[in-house]
């Protein structure tokens, strides 16, 4: 049975159309986990030493201990983030002769090949050997980490739960961060010693074969709630996970007065409010506008490497139209023979999606003003990259996501899904980001900086001026593309 | 209505759609059959320039398809669930649709009194997204939709599928009453013989792209398409 399940797992991946394409990515993000990895085993056998050493701590373990309350809930946070919940793939198995509680079982196992759950081994199990061991003993130490290892797996599992019971919406994850990092002042302060607690808990690591058995009987406690709560919502009408609806929101009768164009735009909105993935996107753009607060207060950035400001003011400014407008055209996949069959011309729906990305751009750069506290330059320098960004750049982006765009299936959730990623995407940030260096550079290095980044937004100034052009290039182009657009579209 | 010339589309060598001539008036009301495969909805893909054809062209009233919008006002379509907005209930769709017509509160009252006994309740003031909708359900919402503008030509591609019985007698009378109430083109393709010449006073046979038969108006058109079927 598992066998088979494996197969078709392997079948799955293997013949789905975007195969080879997906192959790429796969193998990126391949490299960039045990890139990952090797830092964090090297990051685990340099610990004792940073401890000990460079940290002053007479009593490392102890010291550990007090800290990993904070590495769990640590963990917890970032695989929220990352971790999905298996279970939609499971439909076609429920109709045939297969024990229910099979298939739970294998999916919640498979589930714990997954690279985090190997993290805390890199990370502590040199510290296991090197410390621990030569103080309490072969089988402490193996049972010392042994039972992180068994948390690990606990908190995998305890996410899980999470996500199905919150949703995924990213709300929970907000709450958690938030008490926790005030939780973390508090012991900062000391107010409140949460390290105290940690240490009192994780002290009992040092406990041997009891503490190794009640790691298990906690992650036995957590897989058996998860397991009876998975068989309980497995019906192909409740797949936990799923997005709870609520209905009617996001629609903004002021923009009806614009005529088509704000119908359209109106369009747009609800598709964003009301998909998590996009919705995601949106409350990234927002958390990024405090990016800033890296740069800002710091002199290095502010007078002696200025021309940094312009790469944060593009960022800051274009948040969003950057990371929306790459899929500019896949957030529409599921319904782009209807724009193509209604009475629009692609002109209007090429403005509609220019006013929109733009609308939130001014938008970000009003709420970007207060950064000028730390200096009226930033504040012009961001208003020159807002032109930038929409005199240029709106433009590189509208055209570079006709770039052979893939179908997004607009019920996956939001947080690290690289659904949709194709060549353009990969691309786009070199023109986007080094654009404006093109103008600045050379001003600047005969020095005059303030001048190059007034050039950078006079350019944005005459793309903004030749906007109607500009508008009815794309417009063309997309029409010369949209046959192979909607053909991509229409496969899987 | 529609003009189509030396029309061809192959997808790797093998053709898919290959029509040198077809015209169907104003006013008439054509069926399209065939079996799978037999090219029929690459064909109104075509016809409504959603895939470029290899050869040749389609005009709707003397305008080609390809490369203008203006048609898109007097064409009401719907082939699948493209045609649909997912996140949309079904009365933020029919309004959004009616807009891009210019439909007046008026107009709005009209249409669903069109249909109302079409939706069987079950559609107007529902509180459900598009995509929580049924298959038969996702059928109504598309076909209602395709009639917004008062269209001189409609395309539907297998209406009757996933209708209840009910329903399929239902859009049969309410397909008929339109066509007695006003002039309007009807280009359907369906499965059911049954159904296909109750409505169509013209059926087109397709197999393998091409234009096999077509028959005219005439009495015994489905004992006629049961024939050609049984062979």
């Amino acid at each position: 049975m598992v066998r088979t399940f494996l197969d078709h797992g392997w079948k799955k991946w293997t013949r789905s159309v975007s195969f080879t394409k997906e192959m790429a990515t796969t193998i990126f993000l391949g490299v960039v986990t045990l890139m990952i990895a090797a830092y964090l085993l090297a990051f685990g056998f340099f610990l004792p030493t940073l401890l000990k050493d460079a940290l002053n701590q007479a009593d490392p373990i102890g010291f550990l201990h007090r800290l990993l309350i904070y590495y769990f809930l640590f963990d917890f946070v970032f695989r929220y983030l990352l971790q999905s919940v298996p279970v939609v793939e499971i439909r076609p198995y429920l109709h045939l002769p297969i024990k229910r509680s099979g298939i739970i079982h294998f999916l919640l196992g498979r589930s714990l090949f997954h690279p985090l759950n190997v993290f805390v081994l890199l990370l502590l199990g040199p510290m296991a050997f090197m410390t621990v061991a030569p103080e309490q003993g072969m089988v402490v130490a193996l049972c010392w980490i042994g039972g992180f290892w068994l948390i690990a797996f606990a908190i995998h599992f305890l996410v899980m739960l999470f996500k199905v019971k919150l949703d995924d919406t990213l709300w929970g994850i907000i709450l958690l961060v938030t008490v926790f990092s005030g939780l973390g002042l508090a012991d900062y302060y000391g107010w409140f010693k949460l390290s105290d607690v940690s240490k009192l808990i994780f002290d009992n690591a040092l406990a041997g074969p009891s503490f190794l058995a009640g790691c298990f009987a906690l992650v036995a406690l957590i897989y058996g709630i998860a397991f009876l709560i998975f068989r309980n919502s497995i019906y192909a009408d409740e797949v936990p996970g799923q997005d709870k609806k609520q209905y009617g929101y996001g629609d903004f009768t002021f923009l009806r007065s614009l005529g088509s164009m704000g119908e359209w735009i109106n369009l747009e909105l609800k598709l964003i409010l009301r998909n998590k993935r996009p919705r995601t996107l949106l409350f990234l753009s927002a958390f990024f506008l405090l990016y800033g607060m890296i740069f800002y207060p710091n002199p290095m950035y502010t007078e002696e490497m200025p021309g940094f400001l312009l790469f944060v003011g593009i960022f800051v400014t274009g948040v969003f139209m950057i990371n929306y407008g790459q899929y500019l055209y896949s957030w529409q996949s599921s319904h782009f023979d209807f724009t193509l069959t209604k009475p629009v011309s692609l002109r209007e729906v090429v403005n509609s999606k220019y006013w929109l990305l733009g609308a939130v751009s001014v938008i970000c750069f009003l709420l970007t003003i207060p950064y000028v506290f730390f200096g009226w330059h930033i504040v012009l320098t961001n208003a020159a990259m807002l032109f930038f960004n929409l005199g240029v750049n709106a433009f590189i982006i509208m055209n570079l996501a006709m770039w052979s765009p893939k179908k997004i299936d607009m019920t996956k959730g939001g947080a690290f899904n690289i659904q949709g990623v194709g060549a353009a995407q990969w691309v786009m940030g070199l023109p986007i980001f080094l654009g404006p260096y093109v103008f600045y550079l050379p001003l600047s290095l005969m020095g005059y900086p303030l001048a190059g980044t007034l050039l950078v937004g006079f350019v944005g100034l005459l793309g903004i001026m030749f906007r109607p052009w500009l508008l009815n290039m794309t417009a063309r182009r997309l029409q010369q593309r949209k046959h192979v657009i909607a053909e991509g579209f229409r496969k899987d | 209505m529609i003009t189509i010339q030396s029309l061809k589309k192959a997808y790797k060598g093998v053709t898919v759609v290959d029509v040198p001539e077809l015209k169907i008036q104003f006013n008439e009301s054509v069926g399209v059959v065939g079996n799978n495969g037999a090219g029929k909805t690459t064909l109104f893909r075509m016809i409504l320039d959603l895939i470029r054809p290899n050869e040749g062209s389609v005009m709707i009233n003397d305008v080609n398809v390809q490369g203008n919008d203006s048609w898109k006002q007097i064409v009401g379509s719907f082939l699948d669930e493209g045609f649909l907005i997912p996140y949309l209930t079904p009365d933020e769709y029919f309004r959004f649709v009616g807009r891009l017509h210019n439909y007046s509160p008026e107009d709005f009252k009209n249409f669903y009194a069109k249909f109302e006994d079409f939706f069987q309740g079950e559609i107007a003031g529902k509180k459900k997204y598009i995509s929580d909708l049924s298959k038969g359900n996702l059928k109504k919402v598309g076909i209602a939709a395709a009639f917004m503008g008062n269209p001189q030509l409609v395309m539907l591609d297998e209406p009757f599928e996933n209708l209840d019985p009910t329903s399929q007698i239902k859009l049969k009378n309410l397909l008929n009453r339109e066509r007695q109430e006003r002039s309007v083109t009807y280009l359907i393709s369906s499965h059911d013989l049954n159904h296909v010449t109750e409505i169509c006073n013209k059926i087109i046979i397709v197999e393998k792209g091409k234009v096999i038969r077509e028959l005219d108006g005439q009495e015994n058109m489905l004992a006629e398409l049961e024939a050609y079927f049984k062979a």
